[in-house]
């Protein structure tokens, strides 16, 4: 490594390396003797973290009434607040020539906008733009509340006070549900009939039985044979179509609790010491949580264009 | 199901707070920045067009000024030609006329000397026959008839100046 820096530096401008370079030293400065110091105090056996308990279930922290509210309720009410605040911030004073703020949220938007209608395309982009926008924004601020400090460490009565609202079961259950819903909606008011019969495709099977009725046993069986396949693939895809509410919620439940743990654990691990490589944690736990938020949205918004698109997505009218 | 944490109550509550921020984002923030990228674009649009329009306007006033500058100095040439023309004319009518005056001085000059000349020969003549009758008179040493005299004198010289001027 040593050799290799000074050959690095002659390769790339003044700004083009420094930066990098900076950060590596600062990172290997930290890591090492953090790492070491950690070991060896692991090995002494003086931690003064107290061991995880990683609890799946939200706690309920306090009642309205009748109903119980769960901290990841409450994260999720603030990542809300947070998120009309800028809205709020921004439209209540939009001007034609943007100032910092307004440039920054209308850049996101209007990424997000031609995200939609470059995938969606002209007529239904922006249809389903408002949708997967706020599964997006709602997921990623969700997703950087969890690095927030305080978040987890301040308890309430034995619970955790915050937690991020990803790493409950039930929001990312509530998105995947919204978002089948979404394309359910669109696949029946647009996709109407191609839609419907991906998923009970008997055409031909009935096509082939009245074939026997009719006397043409010639093409009552091939019609017949094809029909079983045919019914047979759009079970599957109604399967695959259910399936996707759990693969969705799963995706970023795991994703999340498992960022939310892996933290949780390095700090166990490594204590106080581990101070740079936990940095690196959560550096990680950002650019899962972009991902995250871009590939729930993302295949919201595919799925919903499949849906409405009046040929099914792979030629299935036949 | 519980071992996960999944809870109808929770869920809803959810899923009612997503619908609510989608709700108040598509009337606070979707519907109204649109409004403005759309606004935005439309206004650069115009003044785009605007800008193509005001950089025509000026071609075209270029070119017309262009023109009119091309005019200005055709007729400012020409103006000038003919100033040089008539200016010609007025020198050379001045020199005609100085020629002509000056002719006409020397003319005048030379009219005057001749008469001048004729005078002067008169009078010598009239010296020169004086002269001769009176010498003529002391050599003979008696006066002669001095009209005859004279008469004689004046046929001579008449002759001599015939003969000159043949």
């Amino acid at each position: 490594m040593a050799e290799q820096k000074p050959g690095k530096k002659i390769g790339c401008g003044l700004f083009g390396c420094a930066i990098p370079l900076v950060t590596f030293i600062i990172l290997l400065v930290a890591i090492v003797p953090a790492s070491i110091f950690g070991i060896i105090s692991g090995a002494f056996g003086k931690k003064s973290i107290p061991a995880p308990t990683v609890e799946l279930p939200a706690s309920v922290i306090f009642h309205i009434g009748p109903l119980p509210v769960s901290n990841t309720i409450i994260t999720s009410w603030i990542t809300v607040v947070i998120l009309v605040l800028i809205a709020l911030l921004v439209t209540r004073k939009a001007k034609l020539i943007p100032g910092r703020l307004q440039g920054a949220v209308e850049a996101v938007l209007e990424w997000m906008y031609n995200f939609c209608k470059d995938v969606a395309g002209e007529k239904y982009g922006g249809k389903f733009f408002p949708i997967v926008t706020t599964i997006f924004l709602f997921v990623l601020i969700n997703a950087f509340m969890n690095l927030v400090p305080g978040f987890g460490s301040i308890t309430y009565h034995g619970a955790p006070l915050l937690r991020g609202a990803n790493t409950d079961i039930n929001t990312a259950l509530a998105l995947a549900f919204i978002s089948f819903c979404f394309v359910t909606y669109y696949g029946l008011k647009d996709g109407k009939f191609s839609f419907a019969k991906q998923f009970f495709n008997v055409g031909r099977f009935g096509r082939g039985i009245g074939h026997l009725f009719t006397g043409k046993f010639k093409g009552a069986f091939g019609d017949i044979g094809f029909g079983f396949i045919d019914i047979f693939v759009s079970v599957l895809e109604l399967l695959s179509y259910l399936i996707r509410l759990v693969s969705f919620t799963f995706r970023l439940f795991g994703n999340m609790t498992g960022g939310e743990v892996l933290i949780l654990i390095l700090f166990f691990l490594l204590g106080f010491a581990g101070f740079g490589l936990i940095q690196v944690g959560y550096i990680f736990e950002m650019l899962v949580g972009v991902v995250q938020a871009l590939i729930f949205s993302g295949l919201t918004l595919v799925f919903a264009t499949m849906a409405a698109s009046p040929h099914g997505e792979e030629g299935h009218e036949k | 199901m519980s071992g996960l944490g999944i809870n109808g109550w929770f869920l809803a509550a959810q899923i009612v707070n997503f619908l609510i921020l989608l709700l108040i984002l598509y009337f606070f923030a979707y519907k109204p920045v649109m409004k403005m990228l759309d606004e935005r674009s439309r206004k650069i649009r115009e003044s785009m067009d605007e800008v193509q329009k005001v950089k025509d306007q000026a071609a075209q006033t270029e070119e017309e000024f262009k023109k009119k500058i091309e005019a200005a100095s055709k007729e400012g040439q020409e103006v000038i030609a003919r100033a040089m023309r008539t200016g010609e004319e007025a020198r050379q009518r001045a020199q005609l006329e100085a020629k002509q005056e000056a002719q006409g001085l020397v003319e005048k000059a030379r009219v005057e000397i001749q008469r001048e000349r004729d005078e002067t020969i008169g009078e010598l003549r009239q010296e020169f026959a004086d002269l001769t009758v009176v010498a003529a008179e002391k050599v003979i040493g008696k006066s002669l008839d001095k009209n005859a005299h004279r008469q004689i004198i004046d046929q001579v010289l008449d002759e001599s100046l015939n003969l000159k001027k043949n």
